[in-house]
């Protein structure tokens, strides 16, 4: 028989497994539908492993523990869904405060409240995005299929790790809690990243938000290592130490931006099907992504001429890559389920001088024929 | 050789306390100070893990231990994770110490109550002067009745809440309460911090700027309300990093090989969409993870999504199934390429989410002989479903016998799937199979 790597897996088990080829190393959660296939998969693997899975009483504790153990040096992550993301939103700033890496995955249902545990939705963009009192970017990267929910865990924790910052994996239950064949063979991910870590050497003294510009990722020692460590989720100059508004304290402010916009491109994902010149441009992200490539397959096959932008980071925005996409077309069609067009909105500027049409559902799968009734 | 002269404090040389006047919180970090240098900690092996409020300050205070001041009330939590991290994956050394207030504690009391619980080898501090002093002396849920704050002009009404009745309750394996101005306290903390697993230290203090003022209250009374003095019997356990190593990680790995062989294969070119519907309890969603695993078996792609009521062993079960030659690029079903209804709760459920409406002639519907009339524009196949397989058999029965009529995946990869799943009880499968056959019009 020939060797065979395919296997089941739902786009929360392939999470779990690009956690795992990321290093990851310590996992709390709290049940919820449609994250806790995430939750159940890093307890049967990670101590398979020597890590650490454990449940929290609440997705405060959840994230709060992760945080506490990035502090102690280990790569964490948690997964949750609206509802519990409503939780964890304070602890989400402290980790961004604080310059501790974690990763975070959202598996997004239907909303408002309690909302539709098992009904998908693609509503918590903006709600994701825009959590942080102050202003901040957190880096979102969305997955449309099992195999991209492995290369997407892989890249969140390579950015949690490279810029000390939490890192947003955004699913949804359609991608989260469908099984499919994934072989194994194929995946593709990034290799496992560490933070830099302070080294010392030559009397340097150890500040825990240590920058010379703002835009560099300060040095991390760990607590309970030789260099003192001092973290506050409270306005702080580079040693840590409380301030109100010196220059210092100001540019630690400014410093947590600057990291995050100075590699805003190199972040920048978006998978572009270019068929040469388009009148569309199709963008989607999401359990949507995979429908879009089946509407564009069949208007192709209709003669329309579409471009197809699959945007896996959806934060930072990834600008250059969607401007560029976007030549020549006589319309933008942006696919999302939710009611508003969140992401829409966030995209528009970026279009001043093309016509941009919204395809939304609510409650219910956006199907090819509603992405095809909205192209040129 | 020169002996190395033990370590006096740890705070700063000349640190200035930031604390009014009289405050307890001057005592506490005396004290506090007085346990680390009893234990002559190293003190990069000292986190302190601190909350908001006048005492969460005191980190600033210590010149080399490690501090974490954290947001309201979560300091135990994220000393939770510190202290696991520490103690499974690192070398359990570090003493992670919580200094936290009456409000941090009401506001963070389930943290408190599952370190406790878990016996995390956590030290919890807790400076409890009854009332919000850093915001304006607001009363807490810690303030004993009768007291007076600025939230509370005619007296508090409420009685207080007592900490260490509640650890007691979580199992905490050391317990102590005192008065900020006991000479024992250092003492006592140290204690706390030595004994292996959680402990929590209740330190009665005055709040001079707010609680003395508009109340009869002195160090001798707080001291004359201490009873929480000993564990109170609480047996002592192992704490959970030490558990969790021995009986996870310590248990046996399971390697597990859940890869399939594409070794047979199927004549489908393009795909079908199959949704089944039935009964929670009757193996539906079994059928389909043994259809889609034939499927691939087959050389081919699939994919398959549940969906059930809130409550997961009642009511309906339901499952979508795509098997395709082809990379699957959209996953919802908008025409059925077939149906498959093997009880009451399923008929109403294709019904209700519109499956129904959505099949056009070319659909096959495979349902129950016994259910009522339903519309559909398909194929219906009226099948002695439950009387030949009953319920536990009848999802997976009409599956298969659909697709001896279609062959859409490969019979015999099907059939080494429903063997090898239900071993010597796979013969019943057989049989019904022979019995539906008769039944379909197709």
């Amino acid at each position: 028989m020939v060797p065979s790597s395919i296997k089941i897996r739902t786009g929360n088990q392939m999470i779990a497994e690009g956690a795992l080829h990321a290093g990851c190393q310590f996992f709390a959660g709290y049940p919820i539908t449609p994250a806790s296939g995430v939750y159940k998969a890093m307890i049967e693997q990670l101590p398979q492993r020597n890590g650490v899975a454990i449940s929290a009483p609440d997705e405060i504790s959840a994230l709060a523990y992760c945080v506490g153990a990035s502090g102690r040096g280990v790569k964490a992550m948690t997964a949750s869904s609206g509802p519990g993301w409503s939780l964890m939103i304070e602890t989400v700033q402290y980790a961004l405060m604080t310059e501790l890496p974690v990763v975070i995955a959202l598996v997004q249902r239907l909303g408002p409240s309690t909302g539709g545990a098992t009904q998908n939705g693609q509503a918590d963009i903006l709600f994701t995005e825009f959590c942080t009192s102050g202003g901040y970017t957190i880096p979102i990267f969305a997955p449309s299929t099992p195999q991209e929910c492995y290369e997407v865990a892989t890249i969140a924790f390579h950015w949690a790790e490279q810029l000390r910052t939490p890192v947003i994996i955004l699913s949804d239950k359609e991608v989260g809690m469908m099984s499919e064949d994934v072989d194994f063979a194929l995946l593709k991910g990034v290799p496992p990243s560490e933070r830099a870590l302070f080294r010392g050497g030559n009397g340097a003294q150890h500040l825990t938000y240590d920058f010379e510009e703002l835009s560099d990722v300060p040095l991390f020692a760990p607590v309970g290592g030789a260099d003192k460590v001092t973290m506050t989720g409270s306005a702080h100059d580079k040693k840590g130490t409380l301030q109100k508004n010196s220059k210092e304290t100001i540019d630690v402010l400014v410093h947590l931006q600057a990291k995050i916009d100075a590699r805003k491109e190199a972040m920048s994902i978006v998978r572009l099907d270019d068929a040469g010149p388009a009148d569309t441009l199709l963008i989607s992200f999401g359990i949507t992504a995979r429908t879009a490539r089946e509407a564009v397959r069949r208007a192709r096959q209709d003669g329309k001429k579409v471009r197809n932008a699959n945007v896996i980071s959806l934060f930072p925005v990834p600008e250059q890559a969607l401007i560029a996409a976007a030549a020549g077309v006589r319309r933008v069609v942006i696919a999302e389920e939710n009611m508003t067009g969140q992401y829409r909105s966030v995209l528009r500027s970026l279009f001043p001088q093309t016509e941009v049409v919204g395809v939304n559902t609510v409650g219910t799968m956006i199907t090819p024929n509603d992405i095809l009734n909205a192209l040129v | 050789m020169e002996a190395t002269l033990p370590r006096t404090t740890f705070t700063k040389e000349n640190a200035a306390f930031p604390f009014c006047k009289g405050c307890g919180h001057h005592h506490y970090v005396k004290h506090l100070d007085e346990a680390f240098v009893s234990l002559q900690l190293d003190p990069k092996q000292v986190c302190i893990v601190s909350d908001i409020g006048c005492i969460g300050i005191l980190d600033s205070l210590f010149a080399e231990p490690h501090t974490f001041h954290t947001t309201h009330g979560r300091s135990t939590a994220f000393a939770t994770g510190i202290a696991l991290a520490d103690g499974i994956l690192h070398d359990a050394k570090l003493k992670t110490v919580v200094v936290i207030g009456d409000g941090g504690a009401t506001i963070g009391l389930l943290h408190l109550v599952n370190a406790a619980l878990m016996n995390i080898d956590v030290t919890v501090v807790l400076a409890n002067n009854f009332l919000y002093g850093m915001t304006g002396g607001q009363h807490s849920q810690f303030s004993p009745l009768e007291f007076v704050t600025p939230t509370t002009p005619a007296g508090n009404i409420v009685p207080p809440m007592d900490i260490c009745s509640i650890m007691k309750s979580c199992g905490a394996t050391y317990i102590r309460q005192a008065s900020a101005t006991d000479k024992n306290l250092g003492t006592i903390i140290g204690e706390a911090i030595a004994h292996p697993g959680f402990a929590i230290v209740e330190v009665l203090e005055l709040c001079t700027e707010w609680a003395t003022p508009f109340n009869k209250i002195d160090g001798k009374m707080l001291t004359g309300s201490v009873h929480h003095n000993d564990s109170g019997g609480v047996p002592e356990r192992k704490d959970f990093s030490s558990l969790y190593k021995e009986k996870v990680l310590g248990a046996p790995k399971r390697p597990s090989d859940d890869t399939i062989v594409p070794h047979y294969t199927s004549p489908l070119r393009g795909s079908r969409r199959i949704v089944l519907a039935g009964t929670a309890g009757e193996k539906v969603q079994l059928a389909s993870f043994l259809y889609m695993k034939s499927a691939i078996a087959s050389g081919l792609h699939a994919t398959q999504k549940n969906d059930n009521p809130v409550t997961q062993g009642s009511g309906f079960s339901l499952s979508e199934l795509c098997v395709s030659s082809d990379d699957i690029l959209y996953t919802g079903i908008d025409r059925p390429d077939a149906v498959i209804i093997a009880s009451a709760d399923g008929l109403k459920e294709v019904r209700a989410n519109g499956t129904l409406a959505r099949c056009t002639p070319d659909s096959i519907v495979v349902a129950e002989q016994t259910l009522p009339e339903f519309e559909c524009a398909g194929k219906v196949s009226r099948l002695p479903l439950r009387a030949v397989c009953t319920g536990s058999r009848a999802a997976l029965s009409a599956l298969a016998a659909l697709n001896v009529a279609k062959g859409w995946v490969s019979q015999d990869a099907l059939w080494e799937m429903i063997d090898g799943k239900f071993k010597e009880k796979s013969a019943a499968f057989h049989r019904d199979i022979e019995a539906l056959m008769p039944f379909i019009k197709i």
